[in-house]
């Protein structure tokens, strides 16, 4: 009896190092890819009427997965500086706006493709990079996720849509904008952007 | 006693491993903040985001990314990329778009993936030759071992029966890729018109991606460009939207392609 008891403590003892992170980057990825793909597929949310609510519920996921603050911070880079507080807090605002319409337009022309997740690679500490696939039958699409551990959150702060980032995408688009304009410029045509989607 | 003790001891052990799982913070009502302020509109930025005295690591750490520096690519025929770029734009919406889409209307979508198929094991030479010019030699077998395969049990190459193993799926190659796994940088940008963006290595890579296709072969001259004309309103029937999604999310498509087409590239070289 007591023989057994001991080999239960040795076996907890050499197991206890391999326990996982519940809550991992890939593990959040997939729970929120989840989540969406439950809204899109939703029998009672079809047609027009579901429409609103499908985007009320995608809304809230994205707020949920989608770190702003870092997103806006990365893409516009060193131009971040040039913005002041209030600037910031509207280019914030208004950038938003524009990754929520486009998320959702993409989203809702989802059919029933297959997502599979492969694996996640950390690129630093609180940073970890999720890869995953849509099968869309005829062809794989890869698609990456890049995200950062914020007070205790993993959060996305950039999406690779087969090697392209969204990120220095538009950090490209607006490089090119403040090259030759003021911040205020920016928020401008933002504004005009963003008015003319909803 | 003893037993009572030792299983108490277990107990605390396994539960020090849920204390190593960093969702469940203690900080969860600090969590809450940042939830209900991405929630309500308006959008209320805490003090620690904005203020330009706080912890350096943190807040300047999207500064040091490395991996987000723009890889920009000399553009010194600006204006006239951009003319073209408008033709193609135009060319897309008034031309390809309504013949794809009127084609994709008569033609079964199992017809048009055949044809698709048929269409990539045609151009088998191609990703050969720019694997070979890469030394990819083992990838190359496979493009070849494909090309046999589906031509002969393929039936012509209209069934495409390796598509589904991912390890006989190799990244496509071409003359382009080879070029730039030489070293050989972009030079400029260009947009051709009808052939879309492209740069000057990638040029050159196309005219030999030219005389390696096939169909370029074929006699008369407008039976090669119809043939090929035809291969690409097939493609695009399967893409329709994807080029209007990509301009709604731009704010200037115009940069917004030229990137995405050299982070493209750049991802295809690597591969």
């Amino acid at each position: 009896m007591k023989l057994k008891l001991i080999w239960i403590c040795l076996a907890i003892l050499v197991l206890m190092p391999f326990q996982v992170y519940a809550g991992g980057p890939m593990e959040i990825a997939e729970i929120e890819v989840k989540k969406i793909l439950a809204v899109l597929g939703d029998p009672s949310l079809a047609g027009e009427t579901g429409a609103t609510a499908k985007k009320e519920k995608l809304r809230a996921i994205f707020d949920n997965i989608f770190d702003y603050v870092e997103l806006s911070k990365r893409t516009l880079g060193r131009n971040w500086k040039k913005l002041d507080t209030q600037q910031r807090d509207e280019f914030i605002k208004l950038y938003r706006k524009l990754l929520d319409s486009v998320y959702m337009e993409r989203l809702l022309a989802y059919k029933d493709e297959k997502v599979i997740f492969s694996k996640e690679s950390m690129i630093s500490e609180k940073k970890a990079e999720v890869f995953s696939n849509i099968d869309t039958g005829d062809k794989q699409i890869p698609i990456n996720y890049r995200l950062i551990l914020k007070k205790n959150q993993w959060k996305v702060y950039d999406v690779i849509i087969e090697g392209v980032s969204m990120v220095k995408n538009y950090r490209s688009q607006f490089n090119e904008i403040l090259s030759k304009n003021k911040p205020e410029e920016l928020l401008n045509i933002l504004r005009e952007k963003t008015r003319a989607k909803e | 006693m003893r037993n009572f003790l030792l299983i108490f001891g277990l107990f605390t052990l396994v539960m020090a491993g849920c204390a190593h799982n960093p969702s469940l913070s203690p900080d969860a009502p600090e969590a809450d903040l940042e939830q209900t302020y991405a929630q309500k509109t308006p959008l209320i930025l805490s003090q620690s985001d904005t203020a330009s005295d706080q912890a350096i690591n943190e807040d300047d750490d999207y500064l040091e990314d490395d991996d987000y520096e723009v890889v920009e690519v000399a553009d010194p025929l600006y204006y006239w990329n951009k003319t073209w770029y408008h033709f193609n734009d135009k060319m897309y919406f008034w031309v390809l778009k309504p013949a794809a889409q009127g084609y994709k209307a008569v033609a079964p979508e199992s017809v048009r993936t055949g044809v698709s198929n048929f269409f990539h094991n045609l151009t088998t030479p191609i990703r050969l030759v720019g694997s070979l010019l890469q030394g990819k030699f083992k990838r190359a077998g496979i493009e070849l071992g494909n090309f046999l395969i589906n031509t002969t049990w393929g039936v012509a190459g209209f069934g495409n029966l390796t598509k589904k193993h991912p390890e006989l799926n190799p990244p496509p190659e071409d003359v382009g890729q080879a070029f730039g796994a030489w070293g050989i940088d972009h030079g400029i940008y260009l947009v051709w018109p009808v052939f879309g963006p492209s740069s000057l290595r990638d040029t050159v890579g196309l005219v030999g991606d030219y005389f390696l296709h096939p169909v370029t072969y074929v006699d008369p001259w407008y039976a090669s460009s119809g043939i090929k004309a035809y291969d690409t309103v097939n493609e695009t029937s399967f893409r329709i939207g994807d080029y209007e999604a990509l301009k709604e999310a731009a704010i200037d498509p115009y940069v917004s392609i030229r990137d995405a087409y050299i982070q493209n590239r750049k991802k295809k070289v690597e591969e």
